[in-house]
């Protein structure tokens, strides 16, 4: 399957956009965390990789406005794993979603960082902040 | 001590010259075969056993409470990074996916570690950077009188009691000194670091570092990082290749299944298919 993804690298690998550095391990100081929105929609891809998992999502932040894609990334399959015991398949392409998440500081660029993930269908709630879950020994 | 590999190089199978009056060659072997009871002795170790992660929240804090004494021109440049990291322009600094290396796997990694204990060694095992590792010796040997330098550097050890004591030189000039995961300066070379790693509470493990780095610190700076275990939860670490992200899946006209590289922006995260350019 070629992904959407998959077809935004292919256009890079052109030269049309560049493949800009690549630093895997980052700051997340580029999204506002100051702001927090809700995104609601469908996924459309899931890239459960390390060190930073992201869901391609296609909705609304604004009831009036047109659905468009949203790249929404968030920590690592295995820190996802131990706060929410979330796994590749906990959300699934087509699922319809409620997504929080604190955004790029340009809208224009459809970005930003996912803090909790409600599945509309089942009401299961995944929360991704690993900060709030450091004391030893929880279950 | 509490490791009974009691070898250093040890010398074993003298060969017998064939020409007389020549003194006999003997090989060194510095892996030598464990005995039973070197691998008994492993049981009187601390259990390290499990999954460590980070407290990051603490690794915050002493980003502001205990930055590293730096010298003039390092402050200069940590404070400038401080500032864009504020101001949500965070400097990539582990660019291309290279490792965070020694010391900042262990100053700012978000990423669990597991500990494996062998005879003559402690080997540390983490997530991300194509699963990065340290090998510390515990054999009793010494370091290399001019070790290749290496992202994690050559690192000795001995057990004081139940706190690994491990001693790292040969490290990379390039690896940074890190605070955050976009303030930092490198270590411009001569960099040895001291640990103190051991339980301080039974699922508390803290690595009490001192960074000894001539060329940006005006004195030894000695900080502490805590990881912690959660027995109960179901979660092991996983294979982390970190380039893995800069990758999205296609296939190709053979049909076969292939990688395609994603874009990133600057800071490192990646671009969403309609962003603004």
């Amino acid at each position: 399957m070629n992904s959407r993804l998959a077809i935004l690298g292919i256009v890079a690998a052109c030269g049309v956009a560049g493949v800009g550095s690549v630093a895997a391990h980052h700051s997340a100081t580029m999204f506002d965390r100051s702001k927090t929105l809700t995104l609601k929609g469908t996924v459309v891809e899931v890239h459960w990789v390390n060190p930073h998992v992201s869901y391609l999502v296609n909705g609304t932040v604004k009831d009036d406005e047109t659905p468009s894609d949203w790249l929404l990334e968030t920590t690592s399959p295995g820190n996802l794993a131990r706060v929410s015991n979330w796994t590749r398949t906990s959300v699934k392409p087509g699922d319809k979603v409620l997504v929080d998440f604190s955004p790029l500081r340009d809208p224009d660029q459809h970005g930003g960082n996912l803090k909790k993930v409600t599945l509309v269908d089942s009401g299961l709630v995944l929360i991704s902040n690993i900060r709030e879950q450091e004391q030893p020994g929880l279950e | 001590m509490r490791m009974s590999l009691s070898a250093i190089a040890l010398a074993v199978a003298a060969t017998v010259s064939a020409h007389a009056g020549e003194p006999a060659k003997k090989p060194t072997v510095i892996n030598p075969p464990p005995t039973a009871q070197d691998w008994a002795d492993l049981a009187k170790l601390p259990d390290w056993s499990g999954v460590w992660n980070p407290k990051i929240t603490d690794q915050d804090q002493q980003a502001k409470t205990n930055p590293p004494p730096w010298n003039e021109k390092a402050a200069k440049q940590a404070e400038h990074m401080a500032a864009e990291e504020q101001a949500g322009r965070p400097p990539p600094i582990f660019v291309e996916c290279l490792p965070e290396a020694m010391p900042s796997w262990m100053l700012v990694t978000h990423n669990a570690m597991e500990f494996l204990f062998t005879p003559g060694r402690v080997t540390i095992l983490g997530e991300s950077d194509g699963n990065r590792l340290r090998r510390i010796y515990t054999d009793g040997r010494g370091h290399p009188d001019d070790p290749d330098p290496t992202f994690h550097g050559h690192s000795i050890g001995h057990w004081e009691g139940d706190t690994l004591v491990v001693d790292t030189v040969g490290i990379r000039p390039q690896t940074y000194i890190a605070v955050s995961e976009a303030v930092g300066v490198p270590n411009n070379g001569d960099m040895h670091i001291i640990e103190r790693i051991h339980l301080a509470a039974p699922d508390v493990l803290h690595d009490d570092l001192e960074v000894i780095a001539p060329h940006v610190l005006t004195k030894p700076w000695k900080t502490t990082r805590i990881f912690f275990r959660q027995r109960a939860r179901k979660f092991d670490i996983v294979e982390g290749v970190c380039l893995e992200e800069s990758f999205s899946e296609k296939t190709d006209a053979d049909g076969n299944a292939i990688f395609v590289p994603l874009p990133h922006q600057v800071g490192g995260n990646l671009y969403a298919p309609n962003a603004k350019r």
